[in-house]
């Protein structure tokens, strides 16, 4: 007897249509991660590699000397295209009506009024385009880069020196050891200007770099942008104060919200009678997981820094009034605020690990005539030790990404002080700090030269991301290496 | 309810399952002991549920005594009854008494701590702690307290040694415990119990997660502590409460049938259903 078949069912019989589905879900999310992971990197590695200089001259007369830091293609508007020579716009409508246009970041602020200019492809004097051997590429302390072909160096009004060769030679040496207050520089337009030595941050000949000289200007790039300050409304320089506000204050975080957090979840779990109350208790944690971090931010504000902090202020720091010490915000407070933020994660993952010890286990050790915290303490915590530390993995990652309520209660774009410092008494809670995520908003939507501004947003995001990584791995090397003497799990 | 019968009766089995209190067959033999442990008219319940039916037993000093019967006939709980581990689950109510050594076990005002402390308990899943080998065995008296080094390392090597593991893992110590095969671990955890030197070693099923080599090597070791250890047993395995055991007691929906030497229990019981029992006819 044979019976009806039924392809459909077969094929699900055999699996496969399960297979490919659940394995294309994990695609589509690995290649999101990917790509963004990847997009971040492959612009935040880019970001300090020193490009040419190129100088071209369009049909008005005007020269543009810079590097070229995008190029694109675009459809000119109707008004644009009318007044072109009709042989150009032939050849344009012969294509796609599309043309290209190239970003050329000039410089010279102080004398053009503009950081950057498009120049379109149409527009281009025929052989105008030019790679100027020896035009140089200024970083400043202030008014953004320089672009132009060192002349001489001089004291003054006096000219040292009009020799290229010995010019160039003090230039290599410049800032640090140049022998010489100022150097003149001839821009692309002819205009000459005096740059005083002092403001110079860096300057290369762009277009005269071996692949060696091209890798120390990224290196010192580098350097620069993880060890220095930010200048230049921060789109300039580096970030250290930054990536020093993330790494105390996400530290601080955890150290404030890992015991709260594990206490909560021993009371939840060891002591608490099971019932209604303890499951009511349970789902509003997980709710607060859900509550839109601003939310926090402003309670970290209203009650941390206003409440808490103006009461502080009015016992101990009164003679300061009416400038807040505590009463406005700061790194306790944004540590306090994050660690409420993440308190959900540490007690839901410290009670799932607590919940994973057998039973048996601490049947074991009551047996053996121990009180309810010598068992907690002696077989229950290290038992359940590694996943804490999962959930102090989850908060540290957590806190370390979060920038809303951060804006709110201590974090500012730029921050006189250190909160960590070797003056008494080291470590100042009340002061407001730097953190990388906010640094990424600021530099992304509140920069004035926001061409200049977007590729350290990247790299600053990488930063970021790097950062969370390091700590988490630090935090799994700690955790295996206390889980050995123990259960041995794994991640 | 039917009033209570005395022997010999008809249908015990019957009898019991129709909730009445029927008193067990106790052989004289037994009366001749020094107890160690009494339990007395004792009754539990999880929640509304009835477990235990007004059970009386008497464990002999320096004896094993065995607990046999069908599963869920209440075994675990009167072990658990002893050092008082059925106080951890929610729900449970108990009548009755039992005494550790003339102690009462469930008076008003007992120390549970002082009193878990005076016996060991072997787990049918062997359960060692998250911590060294050398921690594990001398965990009782640490958590009493006990710093001197010297005492912890003796008290751990005569543990060990009572469990015939100490030359298995003698060079090893250090290392934590769950790195022992299944075997060692519930040597190890014998070896956690009797190091405190209890009054009473309460085993639940001790080897039925071991493979023969290591039951017997458990059984040898039960065998090897009478005399100096009383051991309170619950045990599936006819043959093995026959070797190691010298008192059973078999049991029937919470009440106690027969108690008596195991000897004359296993060869000529008073009672054809302990016969039927021990020769697999039922249960
Ligand atoms: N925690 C508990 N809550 C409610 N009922 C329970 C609980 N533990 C045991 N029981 C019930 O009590 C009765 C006796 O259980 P117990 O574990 O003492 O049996 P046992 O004789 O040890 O059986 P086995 O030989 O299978 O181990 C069973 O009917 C069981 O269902
Ligand atoms: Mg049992």
């Amino acid at each position: 007897m044979s019976r009806p078949s039924r392809p459909a069912n077969a094929l699900l019989a055999r699996n496969e249509p399960m297979v490919w589905l659940t394995g294309a879900g994990l695609v589509v999310g690995l290649l999101m991660v990917v790509a963004l992971v990847g997009f971040v990197f492959w612009q935040g590695f880019a970001t300090f590699w020193p490009g040419p200089v190129v100088s071209v001259r369009t049909t008005d007369g005007v020269v543009s000397m810079g590097e070229v830091t995008r190029s694109e293609r675009f459809r000119p508007e109707p008004s644009v295209t009318a007044a072109l020579a009709p042989e150009v716009v032939a050849a344009m409508q012969a294509g796609d009506g599309m043309v290209g246009r190239r970003l050329v970041r000039i410089g010279n602020f102080e004398l053009t009024g503009e950081h950057f200019r498009w120049v379109e492809d149409f527009r281009l004097e025929p052989g105008s385009e030019s790679l100027p051997e020896w035009a140089y590429v200024f970083e400043r302390t202030a008014w953004g880069r320089f672009y132009g072909v060192p002349e001489a160096y001089l004291d003054g009004e006096s000219v040292l020196s009009e020799d290229p060769a010995a010019v160039r030679a003090m230039l290599a040496r410049a800032p640090a050891g140049a022998a010489a207050p100022a150097v003149r520089v001839r821009t692309a337009d002819g205009v000459l200007k005096d740059l005083p030595t002092a403001t110079i941050v860096r300057c290369y000949p762009a277009n005269h770099l071996s692949t060696t000289g091209r890798i120390g200007v990224y290196a010192s790039r580098w350097r620069e942008f993880l060890s220095a300050e930010p200048r230049e409304a921060n789109s300039e320089g580096g970030v250290f104060p930054a990536i020093f506000g993330t790494v105390v204050m996400t530290l601080a975080m955890t150290i404030l919200v890992v015991p709260f957090g594990v206490m909560a979840a021993l009371y939840l779990r060891e002591y608490a009678k099971q019932g209604w109350l303890t499951s009511i208790v349970r789902i509003s944690i997980n709710n607060l997981a859900g509550v839109p971090s601003i939310v926090f931010g402003v309670f970290g504000l209203g009650f941390f820094s206003y409440v808490v902090g103006g009461r502080i202020d009015a016992l101990f720091f009164a003679d300061a009034l009416p400038n807040p010490t505590f009463g406005t915000g700061g790194l306790l407070w944004a540590s306090l605020t994050l660690a409420l933020l993440t308190l959900p994660v540490v007690i839901v993952a410290t009670e799932e690990a607590l919940a994973a010890v057998p039973t048996s286990m601490r049947e074991g050790s009551f047996a053996c005539g121990a009180t309810q915290w010598q068992t907690i303490r002696r077989v229950v915590l290290p038992r359940a030790l590694p996943g804490i530390m999962t959930g102090a993995i989850l908060a540290m990652a957590r806190g370390a990404g979060e920038v809303a309520p951060l804006m709110l209660v201590g974090a500012v774009k730029l921050a006189p002080e250190l909160p960590v410092d070797l003056n008494f008494p080291f470590v100042h809670a009340q002061r407001s700090f730097m953190h990388l995520g906010f640094h990424i908003y600021d530099l992304g939507f509140q920069s004035q030269n926001s061409e200049a501004a977007k590729p350290m947003v990247f790299t600053t995001t990488m930063l970021l991301m790097s950062i969370v990584l390091l700590l988490n791995a630090t935090a799994i090397w700690l955790r295996t290496r206390m889980g050995r003497s123990g259960s041995g799990s794994k991640f | 309810m039917t009033q209570p019968v005395t022997t010999p009766h008809p249908d015990r089995l019957a009898a019991i399952a129709a909730g009445t209190i029927v008193p067990a067959v106790i052989h004289p033999e037994v009366g001749a002991e020094d107890p160690v442990l009494e339990v007395a008219d004792f009754s539990l319940w999880y929640g509304a549920k009835r477990v235990l039916h007004d059970v009386s037993l008497a464990v002999p000093r320096g004896r094993v005594t065995a607990l046999i019967g069908p599963s869920g006939c209440g075994k675990s709980t009167l072990l658990r009854g002893v050092n008082r581990m059925n106080d951890l689950i929610d729900g449970v109510r108990t009548t009755g008494d039992m005494r550790l050594a003339g102690d009462s076990i469930y008076g008003r005002g007992v120390d549970v701590i002082e009193l878990r402390r005076r016996m060991g308990m072997v787990f049918q899943k062997s359960n060692p702690f998250p911590m060294s080998i050398r921690d594990n065995v001398t965990y009782a008296l640490q958590i009493n307290g006990e710093r001197n080094r010297g005492v912890l390392d003796a008290v751990c090597r005569r543990a060990l040694e009572g469990a015939a593991l100490w030359d298995e893992v003698a060079d090893r110590l250090g290392d934590s415990a769950l790195g022992l095969s299944g075997g060692q671990q519930q040597r190890l955890c014998i070896a956690r119990a009797i190091a405190a030197e209890p009054e009473v070693l309460l085993m639940d099923e001790p080897c039925s997660a071991l493979d023969p080599i290591a039951t017997s090597r458990v059984e040898e070791l039960i065998l090897a502590m009478r005399g100096e250890y009383t051991v309170l047993i619950v045990t599936h395995n006819m043959q093995q409460a026959s070797r190691v055991s010298d008192f059973t007691a078999f049991m029937y929906l919470g009440q106690v049938v027969e108690y008596g030497p195991t000897a004359r229990l296993f060869t000529n019981p008073r009672l054809r259903e302990t016969e039927d029992y021990i020769t697999g006819r039922f249960g």
